[in-house]
């Protein structure tokens, strides 16, 4: 399935801001997508698709504090940037804390709101690529025999071969075979390697 | 005319009795002689004369034949009951009588009666004269005297005559009535002394003196009091003149007196009301004036030249000349239509001016005026003139400060509503930097550009830029130092401009702000930038309060709505409503219960709102929460 590019979606109620921004970022080449209210966003977004949101931090009806902490419920790793006016200070730090990338005081430069969009976008691909890993990780993990999984959890509990056998009632030996196609399946380079895959694998999202 | 049959008729007639005979026919009166039973004996010359019988014809004769009925057939009687008993009626007194003549004609006689006492019996002599003549000039003059006498009731004056010694010979009714005495009672009395009070007694003695010595002047004048009967003073102006006998000797005084108590009185009430006037006058500061339309005539009050700063002993100025004197000249021509208009339609006049006083200074006057008629009936301009310089002054320094706390006011609350507008103003700056940004990047881009989204920038960047400028401009005309002015306005265009003020206060406070208006509606009159200002103070009011609660539901309904002969707009909120504690102090200056509220709020849209003629309410919102309403008056004619 061929994935669609990284896209900006704007959510603002006012017209003019989100059209001019819309031409703004058509204009630097980055795709857009605008919606007039955070209810239309959360109902059209698809979670899987790449990209970066910019967000009025105040709308009448549900408000882009509103919005973001409904993306958070759904694990959304969508970065937001927020759009916010004069004295939207203490509504900026909420949205920080509750995890968004950036904000930026109307009206802006351009090249402001661009840099910090292609900070999320960055971050987007980043974290993109990094839950596809987790994805790559856990689907290895999942393709080892019951024995193998075993040997798996003491290796990287750090247990020596030896202490693994004898807790495994099995030869050293066999303890060795079933750790080099654990190796060889988790295609990893080294334990160390071994050991990070493994606690990337249990992180919770 | 004497018979001389008759003289010879006694040839033996002694001396004595020839002598006595020559009285009686000398005698001018009649003298009859009659005996004890009434027969005549003796009927003299002149009785003949009188009676027109001859002697002979009566001599023996009854002398009841000489009297008319009843006194003829009773006279045997009279004469039998005197011999009787003695008793005299007549004798020695004399009477006026009626008697008969010959040819039956009665006439009056004055009767004397003697009795002649001697041996035998009693005779009498009665002797008569004719006072016809008497009871005539007797009668006209009492004709006359009663003729004089009724003229003298007549008279609304006392008139009093006394003779030199002052002593009372006559007043009329009018006198007796006003001195409480009966004419009789007073008649011989000291006039001075019963009647005139001791203090002026002496003063009144001495004119009297002056009148019966004839060294007073005809008709001399003179003011005293007398006291009446029963102790009363009063005050009576006098006419004296001498009185005098045929010779022309000076016998007494006549005079009229008129009483002037009444009229003194109320000359004194008309002199203690003109000063009080005058004196009221000067303390108001209030003059009036009557100046005549159809007749010559300019009557200024004394505050009136005090006003205009003329001595009052002037000649009051013709109008043409007050209004170039005294008129500023930028207020001549006002005065003056204001003036032709009155005297056209015959109506009023109400108009404040600016007085120039004669010392050049200026006063603010205002003036009424309307047109009277005058007691002959000519039209007159009748006025009054007020310097209300001060008050003028203190009314101005009350009408700024109240503008001044006003727009204060206005200030504020634009304070208070700043974030909203500067966020309201963010916008379209935000949108024009923006589309600006874009197009110099796609200008700067090489690749192909859609001529749309130039165009769409472009008239974008334009569009925002006037979208900021209206809010700007709704801004400045809100807060802009004003003076109050009225103008019919549709309640729609109100509303409307109202919302660009106050809808981005709601928006940033995440409230819904839903109208409902009644369709149609009149149009109202009013100063739509002082109704804003209320409106404004009651919507922030709606918001704050919505919120204070946390309310959920964050909605603030605008009505406006027609009852009656009002429009009224209401804003409703779903807060925690009015308590009583805070409606009891509502609109009360500087109460206020939000921590950065000036507490002017309410208190200035009381003022505007009764300035307009409407007044402020407030009731629970159903569900919860407040409703403030407001009504305005609709104008009649103003009916879209």
């Amino acid at each position: 399935m061929k994935e669609k590019p990284a896209t900006v979606f704007v959510v603002d109620d006012d017209e003019a801001v989100r059209t001019s921004l819309r031409l703004l970022l058509k204009s630097v080449g980055l795709p857009v997508e605008t919606f007039e209210s955070a209810t239309t966003f959360l109902e059209q977004y698809d979670g899987n698709r790449a990209g970066c949101l910019v967000l009025d931090i105040r709308m009448p009806g549900m408000s882009g504090l509103d919005l973001q902490l409904a993306l958070n419920e759904r694990h959304s790793i969508l970065p937001i940037v927020f759009i916010t006016g004069h004295g939207d200070v203490p509504m900026a730090v909420e949205a920080m804390q509750a995890g968004a990338v950036d904000f930026i005081q109307k009206p802006f430069r351009d090249q402001d709101l661009i840099d910090r969009i292609n900070r999320g976008l960055t971050k987007d691909g980043e974290m993109r690529e990094a839950l596809r890993a987790r994805d790559d990780i856990r689907v290895r993990i999942s393709e080892l025999t019951p024995r193998e999984r075993e040997v798996l959890d003491l290796v990287t509990a750090g247990k020596a071969n030896k202490v693994i056998a004898g807790d495994l009632n099995v030869s050293q030996r066999t303890v060795e075979i079933h750790r080099a196609r654990v190796m060889e399946k988790m295609n990893a380079n080294s334990l160390a390697h071994l050991v990070r895959m493994v606690i990337e694998a249990q992180r919770e999202d | 005319m004497t018979d001389p049959a008759a003289s010879t008729a006694e040839p033996l007639a002694s001396l004595a009795e020839l002598e006595l005979k020559a009285v009686l026919d000398a005698a001018v009166d009649a003298v009859v002689v009659i005996d004890a039973a009434g027969t005549i004996e003796t009927f003299n010359r002149a009785a003949e004369r009188l009676f027109g019988y001859s002697a002979s014809e009566l001599l023996g004769q009854n002398v009841a034949l000489l009297m008319p009925e009843p006194h003829q057939s009773r006279h045997d009687a009279y004469l039998g009951h005197h011999l009787q008993t003695g008793q005299r009626k007549v004798i020695g007194r004399g009477r006026e009588m009626t008697a008969r003549r010959s040819d039956g004609t009665l006439f009056p006689i004055f009767l004397s009666v003697g009795r002649v006492t001697g041996p035998g019996k009693p005779r009498f002599v009665g002797l008569m004269s004719d006072i016809s003549e008497r009871r005539r000039v007797e009668n006209a003059m009492r004709r006359e005297r009663d003729r004089a006498q009724a003229y003298l009731d007549l008279a609304e004056v006392i008139l009093l005559a006394v003779d030199r010694e002052a002593k009372v010979t006559l007043i009329n009714r009018k006198g007796s009535e006003i001195m409480g005495w009966e004419e009789r009672d007073l008649l011989g009395r000291d006039w001075l002394e019963t009647c005139v009070p001791e203090a002026q007694r002496e003063a009144a003695r001495h004119l009297h003196h002056l009148v019966v010595g004839d060294i007073a002047a005809p008709g001399q004048y003179s003011e005293h009091e007398v006291i009446t009967r029963s102790g009363e003073h009063k005050l009576v102006a006098w006419r004296h003149s001498p009185l005098r006998d045929e010779l022309g000797t000076v016998i007494g005084s006549l005079s009229s007196g008129e009483d002037i108590t009444e009229r003194r009185l109320a000359e004194e009430s008309l002199r203690k009301s003109e000063q009080l006037l005058t004196d009221a006058q000067a303390i108001a500061g209030l003059g009036n004036f009557e100046i005549g339309l159809d007749h010559e005539h300019t009557y200024w009050s004394r505050e009136m030249f005090h006003i205009i700063g003329m001595p009052s002993l002037q000649a009051p100025l013709p109008l043409a000349e007050f209004l170039d004197r005294h008129v500023h000249v930028a207020d001549r021509e006002r005065l003056e239509t204001a003036w032709r208009r009155m005297v056209r339609e015959d109506g009023e006049m109400d108009l404040g001016y600016r007085l120039v006083r004669a010392d050049g200074h200026l006063r603010h006057v205002h003036s009424l005026a309307r047109i009277a008629k005058d007691p002959q009936g000519r039209r007159q301009v009748t006025g009054t003139i007020h310097d209300v310089t001060e008050s003028q002054q203190a009314q101005e320094e009350i009408r700024q400060a109240q503008e001044r706390m006003t727009q204060f006011s206005r200030l504020s609350t634009m304070g208070e509503m700043a974030a909203g507008l500067a966020h309201e103003i963010n916008q379209p700056l935000t949108a024009i930097t923006n589309y600006s940004q874009a197009l110099k990047r796609m200008l700067a881009s090489s690749a192909e550009q859609d001529p749309e989204d130039i165009e769409l920038a472009l008239s974008q960047i334009s569009a925002q830029a006037l979208r900021a400028g209206e809010v700007i401009r709704r801004l400045r005309s809100f807060v802009k130092n004003r003076e109050a002015r009225t103008e019919p306005i549709a309640p729609s265009r109100l509303v409307s401009e109202l919302l660009a003020l106050v809808e981005p206060d709601a928006r940033l406070n995440d409230i819904r702000l839903k109208v409902e208006m009644d369709d149609p509606l009149p149009d109202l009159t009013c100063d739509p930038v002082q109704i804003q200002q209320v409106l404004i103070n009651l919507v922030r009011n709606a918001i704050d309060a919505t919120n204070e609660a946390n309310a959920l539901d964050r909605e603030v309904l605008l009505e406006v709505r027609r009852h009656d002969g009002d429009v009224v707009i209401s804003v409703a909120d779903h807060g925690p409503g009015i308590s009583a504690e805070v409606a009891a102090h509502l609109g009360d200056p500087f109460y206020t219960t939000k921590s950065s509220g000036t507490g002017l709020g309410i208190a200035i849209s009381r003022s505007i709102l009764r300035a307009h003629g409407g007044k402020l309410g407030h009731r629970p919102t159903p569900g919860g929460g407040a409703t403030v309403f407001f009504t305005l008056p609709v104008l009649s004619g103003r009916e879209q």
